[in-house]
Formats: structure tokens, C-alpha cells, sequence
């Protein structure tokens, strides 16, 4: 009953490593040299600022500075928790974010008429700025944890819809033929090929919402000045602590970065288990 | 394997379009694409659909398949009107590259039409068997993507055959590939359809390719298209890549096709 195999060019043997499913692959390892090496310029100069600066400046003071003014916060227990809810504040955002841009991306995307219907709408909610959003947003909600997510939520919701959207359009007639001649379900076709399909425009979407979402996070934090991150930053320029805005900032600068470094890293995982792209 | 067509009645047809009208809406407007189609495809038939490109075979083989609505007449897959794709006929799409799913291996994309239906090992079983016959076992744990055009297109065929369907009906499947894959692929669905008693609707280019596979012959022609040709071959089984082909009686099928697909007249 077995088959002759036909003259491949491809021999089986070259490929063989077919390690079964997972494995982040080779790409890994020319991310992970980065951090460090790319952060080097960044420290020399702070290194600089330390014996360059006066510890008396009111404006410039040295990095050493920083951390002493910084250490009273971590010591009377506010630093953790703040960070902690600015931190929930772009997760819960960015989560919530993610699945009504794809959602949303993946519907209108689909319908050739929805698209048509609400493109010029969306472009319109899409260039409203996000910080414009904060009075409206205080004024419905008050100043609560739910406004600050709203607020995180709409301008990081965009690039995942618009990329969520343009990637169904552009999805091949075919991928969507093929579950229903195999008789898959409704359901099935949706979890076992569209959504599938969508993870690579989701991830590039999260790529452009993650590190907006914390900016806006932040920035409603330093506007309302409700618990987090933003709000001790901006109570410290109140202050004029400047040692303690620097410190401050240099702990959102890590957080940026570290966000930014998740987001490629669980990026090289997917594309490593995915392969190359399809449509 | 065991051959399910035939347990079945064997004078109900696999399918039957009466007056079939399709119609569909470009950007030009509404186009009538085929109309008063009537077509009887028998159980265990291999019927190749041949015409000039954008004449409507992949447009018909769709409406056949459950891909596409009609506009007017009748489908009937075996006794029961054609709505939606019919459960026991799987469609093999010309687009190989683009019908398999890349974040799938060789093995998970067979087992996509029968992974819900089946327990694990009987899956893996169907999955195997499907393999072996398409000459893939080895690359079971392969991804598409790192697979050559012929190896793909071949997994596409074993995951329509690890659904055991009644009916397959396949879009140009070998339309993208060399001389020499698409001559071994050609005997090996020859072989794989005898075996099962599968009922084949085949579209394609290749005129060869339609009469050395092929029971029966159409010849899709007009705006809006209708059969223009509709010729039984009468070779016998198997047939062979040399001896067939150079048989009088093949040589004198290709001559009528040929000449129904309008080649040849100019000269005349
Ligand atoms: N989605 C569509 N919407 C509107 N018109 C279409 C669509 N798809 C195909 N057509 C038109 O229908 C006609 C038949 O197309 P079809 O794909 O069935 O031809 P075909 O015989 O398979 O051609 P080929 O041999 O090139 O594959 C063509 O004229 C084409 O322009
Ligand atoms: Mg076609």
C-alpha cells in the first residue's frame, strides 16, 4: 500500500533536527547580547554625570544623589506599591487592549462592508490624542484605577485593531476554505486557523501598544496623581526634589526597557514556533 | 483500505447539477460565470474539468465542494442537495503553500480534518496511514514550511485523504510543479484512487494529464461557460506513463481534446 516517494529536491536527512514543537531557536541569541552591550553608552555617560556633577546643583545632580533621595521611598513603603499598581495598570491595560483591538481588528477586518463602514471612524479615534482623553475620562469615571485603565486602554487598543484588521483583509481565501472542506466547526475554524494566523499581527501590534500604554500610564498617574509610579514622580517635581525625579525616572526608564525587551523576546519565541509567515 | 464508496448504492451519483447557473460579483458587477451546466458524475469516476484559463473550473469544482453559492439549478452530492460543504468531499486546493498551516508540523496538519472526530490513537493511525500512502512518513515531524512545493502539495493530499472522503475534488494540484514530481505524483493518485474507490473531480491545464488519468473528460467552453466536450475514456487500468501514452487510442482521445480546446484549427 506504500507509495513510491517522488524525486524531491529536498532530502529529508538535510532537515532532520525536527525537534517536535517548541524551541526558541537560533534567532535568540543575537537578541540576548544586546541588552547589556546597547546600555553601555548610557551608563558612561551617567558615570560622567557622577564625577562631572556638583551634588549641590539644584538642576543636574549626580546619579549617587538619585539614589540617596530615592531611598526614603523605597524605605517608607511607597515605591513597591507604586510600582506595583503602574506596573497592574499597563498589564491590565495592555491585556484588555489586546484582546478588543484583535477582536474588534478581526471583525471589522472580515466584513468587506464593516471595513467600508468604519475605516474613516476609526482613523478619527485613532489621531485623537490620549492625553486629551483625561478630563472626559475624570469626569465620567472620577479619579479611579478604571479611569486610568481607560484611559491606557483606548490609544493602545489602535495599533493592534489596525494591525489585527489590515492582516484579515489580507488573510488568504484559501486558509479560510480549507477547515470548512475538512468540516471543522465554527468554533474550530476560528481557534484553529484565524486565531492562530493572528498571532503574528497581534505580536506586532503589542510591539507599538506595550510601550505607549506605559507611557500613558505614567502620564495619567503624573496628571491625576493617582497611586503609582507617576504620581511620586510628580509629586516629587511638586516638591522640587529633582535627586528624586531623576531616580524616578531612571526606574521608569528600566521598566520601558524591560517591557520593550519582553515584548522582542516573546516575539522570537512565537516566530521561531510559527515559521515563516503565511498570506 | 476499505472501499466505502461502493457500500453505498452504487447507481446514486456522486453528484448531479442540473441547469447549474453560477453568478459572481466582481468589481465590474454581477457576472454570470456558468450557466446550464448538467453534469452526472458516477461513484468511483475520475472526471477531469478542462478549459481556458478564467473559464470557471475552479468557479464549478467550488459550487461542487460547498465553497461557493449557486445562482440557479441544481447540486445533489449524492442524494442530498449541495449546501455548505457536504461531509464526505474534501476539496485539495492548487494553492498548496497557503492551504497548509505553517505554526502546524507535517502530522498536525493531516490530523486537522479528523483530530476532533477521532480518539488520539486512531488518529495517529489515519494520520499514518495517509502518510505512508502519499510517501511522507518521513517527514511527519517536518513543518510545510521547510518542505519542497511537491512535498507540500503531497501533505495536502494526505490530509484530505486521512478523512477517507468519498469525493475528492482537486484544483489543478500539480499545475505548479516539475515534469518529474507531477508524473510520480499522477501514478500515485491513480494508484491511491483505485485502491479506495474514490470518486475524483480533477481540474487542470494539462490535456495529457486529463486523459492519461482520467474515466471521463469535460471541456469547459463559452461566456458564460457551459460543457462543451463531454468524452469517456476508454483506456484501460492501470494505465502507465509510457506504454499509455504511447497507445493509438490514447494518442487519438488527446487528438479530440485538443481539437475541442480550439488548438490546432488555424492550421486546418
Ligand atoms: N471572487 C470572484 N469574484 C468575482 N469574479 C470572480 C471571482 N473569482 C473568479 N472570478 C471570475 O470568474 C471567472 C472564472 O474564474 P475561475 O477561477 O473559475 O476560472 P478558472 O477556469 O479556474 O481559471 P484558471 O484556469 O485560470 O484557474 C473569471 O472570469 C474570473 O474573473
Ligand atoms: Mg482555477
Amino acid at each position: 500500500m506504500s507509495a513510491m516517494a517522488t524525486p524531491d529536491k529536498t532530502s529529508t536527512a538535510a532537515t532532520a533536527p525536527a525537534t517536535p514543537g517548541r524551541g526558541p531557536g537560533r534567532r535568540r541569541n543575537g537578541h540576548s547580547g544586546t541588552p547589556v552591550r546597547g546600555l553601555l553608552p548610557l551608563i558612561a555617560l551617567l558615570g560622567l554625570w557622577q564625577l562631572a556633577g556638583s551634588p549641590d546643583s539644584p538642576y543636574y545632580p549626580p546619579p549617587s544623589e538619585w539614589f540617596a533621595a530615592t531611598r526614603p521611598l523605597v524605605e517608607n513603603g511607597t515605591l513597591l506599591p507604586a510600582l506595583g499598581w503602574s506596573a497592574l495598570t499597563f498589564l491590565l491595560g495592555l491585556i484588555i487592549a489586546t484582546f478588543l483591538g484583535a477582536s474588534l481588528g478581526i471583525l471589522v477586518g472580515a466584513s468587506r462592508v464593516a471595513d467600508r463602514a468604519l475605516g474613516p471612524g476609526l482613523e478619527f479615534l485613532r489621531v485623537l490624542p490620549a492625553a486629551s482623553l483625561v478630563p472626559v475620562a475624570a469626569l465620567i469615571l472620577g479619579y479611579t484605577m478604571e479611569m486610568k485603565l481607560a484611559i491606557v486602554v483606548l490609544p493602545a487598543t489602535w495599533p493592534i485593531l489596525l494591525t489585527c484588521r489590515s492582516a484579515r483583509r489580507s488573510l488568504s481565501p484559501v486558509l479560510l476554505d480549507v477547515p470548512r472542506t475538512l468540516g471543522l466547526s465554527r468554533k474550530e475554524r476560528l481557534t484553529k486557523v484565524v486565531l492562530p494566523a493572528m498571532t503574528r499581527p497581534v505580536l506586532l501590534g503589542i510591539r507599538v501598544s506595550a510601550p505607549l500604554a506605559l507611557i500613558i500610564a505614567l502620564l495619567v498617574e503624573i496628571v491625576t496623581r493617582i497611586n503609582g509610579l507617576g504620581a511620586l514622580l510628580g509629586a516629587a517635581q511638586a516638591n522640587f526634589e529633582s535627586a528624586q525625579v531623576y531616580g524616578l525616572l531612571l526606574i521608569a526608564g528600566v521598566l520601558g526597557y524591560a517591557v520593550n525587551w519582553l515584548v522582542t523576546l516573546l516575539e522570537d519565541v512565537v516566530s521561531a514556533r510559527m515559521g515563516t509567515a503565511t498570506g | 483500505m476499505p472501499v466505502h464508496a461502493d457500500q453505498k448504492s452504487a447507481a446514486v451519483p456522486s453528484f448531479t447539477c442540473e441547469n447549474l447557473q453560477v453568478t459572481l460579483v466582481g468589481a465590474a458587477g454581477a457576472n454570470v460565470i456558468l450557466d446550464g451546466i448538467d453534469l452526472t458524475v458516477a461513484r468511483g469516476e475520475f472526471v477531469s474539468v478542462l478549459g481556458p484559463s478564467g473559464s470557471g473550473k475552479t468557479t464549478l469544482l467550488r459550487v461542487l465542494g460547498g465553497l461557493q453559492e449557486k445562482s440557479g439549478g441544481t447540486v445533489r452530492s449524492a442524494d442530498a442537495p449541495v449546501e455548505g460543504p457536504p461531509a464526505d468531499v474534501v476539496t485539495v486546493f492548487q494553492d498548496y503553500s497557503h492551504s497548509l498551516l505553517p505554526w502546524r508540523s507535517v502530522r498536525r496538519n493531516v490530523a486537522l480534518g479528523i483530530e476532533s472526530k477521532l480518539t488520539k490513537p486512531e488518529c495517529a493511525e489515519r494520520v499514518a496511514e495517509a502518510l505512508t500512502m502519499v510517501g511522507l512518513q518521513e517527514s511527519a515531524d517536518e513543518y510545510p514550511w521547510r518542505l519542497s512545493g511537491g512535498m507540500q502539495q503531497r501533505v495536502q493530499i494526505a490530509r484530505a485523504l486521512a478523512m477517507r472522503p468519498s469525493v475528492l475534488l482537486m484544483d489543478e494540484p500539480f499545475g505548479a510543479l516539475d515534469a518529474m514530481t507531477k508524473a510520480s505524483l499522477q501514478d500515485q493518485l491513480q494508484r491511491v484512487q483505485e485502491l479506495t474507490g474514490t470518486t475524483v473531480v480533477f481540474v487542470t491545464h494539462d490535456i495529457e494529464e486529463a486523459v492519461y488519468l482520467s474515466h471521463r473528460v469535460l471541456v469547459l467552453e463559452g461566456r458564460p461557460a457551459h460543457v462543451g466536450l463531454d468524452l469517456a475514456i476508454g483506456l484501460p487500468s492501470p494505465r502507465d506513463q509510457i506504454t499509455t501514452k504511447e497507445s493509438p487510442e490514447y494518442l487519438a482521445l488527446r487528438h479530440r481534446v485538443y481539437e475541442a480546446m480550439g488548438h490546432g484549427k488555424r492550421h486546418a
